[in-house]
This record gives structure tokens, sequence and C-alpha cells, in this order.
């Protein structure tokens, strides 16, 4: 057994360890807390796949940006000492498990079925440079074009939560004035 | 024997299923984005798998899930105000609850 493949494995069993935990927690806190640890799991499967520019975007927007945003609003909207008391009954959860194994079976059964087990010699990652060319890159292959629109799609997104996200006294004040 | 791409793309498919059974579960609305951003997380960890091992480096297969993660932030963003505007209103998170969308 290779490093590589010890490193594999080791990822992928935290990776899905954190996901039960993520999936099954009652302490909402304990489940944003479980999705920074998936994060950094998949952060170090990219490390694995030569993608290092990615891995680095992952943690510092991921795990830096999104999971601490999901922890400020679980501090804000529940008391995280109280365990969350909405559950589903246990039928359902059955029911979902199934349809869950179902899915799973589908789309590995897919993968594995479709014999890419010839495309294994050759593996190969862009460098780093070779995405910022790609990211701003306005001909065939270039990704310009998304890249400005995904910027748009985020300012238009945070003015809008800023918007919905204001209270009965921002209101106040605007109307005030 | 290193891990190939077919290990790769069971390992995304299992996390996967992992976001769809806790969508499916869950009634909190904060643990079902949780379980979004599983979802979208197993799509990207695909693409730089292919990216690796059957596009030989095309630069696409890592920019793409730079597009994903910068979507992701903002449907964070936007669902987490949705959240607390909700909380002032109704003072619980249940996903059954939430069945108006006047203020």
């Amino acid at each position: 057994m290779t490093l590589e493949t010890f490193f594999f494995y080791l990822m992928a069993a935290f990776i899905l360890f954190s996901a039960y935990f993520v999936v099954t927690a009652r302490n909402l806190f304990r489940c944003a807390i479980g999705l920074a640890a998936v994060l950094i799991g998949i952060a170090g499967v990219y490390l694995l796949m030569d993608a290092q520019f990615l891995s680095a975007v992952q943690v510092a927007v991921y795990v830096g940006g999104v999971v601490v945003l999901v922890v400020f609003a679980v501090l804000m909207v529940s008391d995280v000492t109280q365990k969350e008391y909405l559950r589903s009954p246990f039928s359902r959860s059955v029911a979902a498990a199934i349809i869950a194994e179902l899915l799973l079976m589908v789309v590995a059964g897919a993968a594995l079925m479709q014999g890419f087990g010839a495309s294994r010699p050759t593996p190969a990652s862009a460098p780093v440079r070779e995405i910022g060319h790609a990211l701003l890159e306005t001909g065939p292959g270039g990704f310009a074009l998304p890249f400005e629109v995904i910027s748009l799609v985020l300012v238009a997104a945070l003015i809008g939560a800023c918007t919905v996200a204001g209270g009965p006294e921002d209101r106040a004040r605007e109307e005030g004035q | 024997m290193n891990p190939g791409l077919e290990h790769y793309l069971v390992l995304s498919a299992l996390i996967f299923s992992f976001g769809v059974f806790g969508l499916l579960t869950r009634r909190n609305l904060v643990a079902m984005l949780l379980c979004v951003e599983l979802v979208l997380n197993s799509a990207a960890l695909n693409f730089v798998a292919f990216h690796r091992f059957l596009f030989k480096g095309d630069p696409g297969g890592v920019v793409f899930p730079i597009l994903i993660i910068a979507v992701a932030a903002a449907e964070a963003a936007v669902a987490l105000a949705v959240i607390i505007s909700l909380f002032r209103h109704r003072k619980n998170l249940d996903a059954r609850a939430a069945d108006t969308l006047s203020g």
C-alpha cells in the first residue's frame, strides 16, 4: 500500500464520519463543525489530486467564509445548548435511507460500470498559472464571461441578503429619513 | 495500487447520498442548508476527479469548482438571511411551518 492510497482511505473515512455527523447530530452547532471537518477533508482530497489552488480556495472561502457565516447564523437563531427537538418520524428516516441507498447504487454503479480504468496511467493537473490564464481569457477555452457573471451574482446575492435580513428597526430608520 | 478515478467517484457518490439522506430527514432549515452544501461539494469533487484522470489537466475542471464554491457562498448568504428573517417572525426553524411567502 502506497502513501497515496493510505492517505486517500484516511481522508475518505474522515469525510464520511464527519458527513454522518452533519446528517445526524441534533445540536446545530455540532452540525456546522462537522461540515467544517467534511470541507477540510475534501480540501485534503484535492491536495491528493494535485489541485493545490482549489484546495486553498476551499479552505479560505468555504471553511473560512461559509462555515463561519453558518455558525453566526446558528448562534443568532437558536439556543445551541438546547437539543434540536424537530425530528422526523422513524418510518420517514427508513424511507429516506432506502432512497439515498438507491441513489448511491445508481450513481456509484454508473461510475463503476463505465470502465474508466483505462484512464488511470495518465493523471495530470493544471498548474496555478494555467488556471489564472483560463479564468481571465476571453477566447475559446477561456472563462472570462462566467467569471464576470459569478461576481455579479455574488454582489446581487449579498445585497439581497442584507435587504432580506434587515430587521424592523432598519426599516423604521429608512422610513424616517 | 494508487486510488484511481473510480475511487474518487464512489467517495463523491457516498457524500452525495449522505446529503440527500439529510435533506429528506432533517426538518431544521439550517441543517437542510448544511446538507445542500454536502451535495454541492460532492459535485465539485467529481469535476476535479474527471479533470485529473480523464481530461489530462484541462483547467476547466478546476475553474468550475471555483464557480461552484462562489455560488454556494451566495446561496448560503441568501438562505441564512431568509432563515433569520423567518426566525424573527415565527420563532422556530421547522421547514414544515415555513409554508407561506407572505412576510
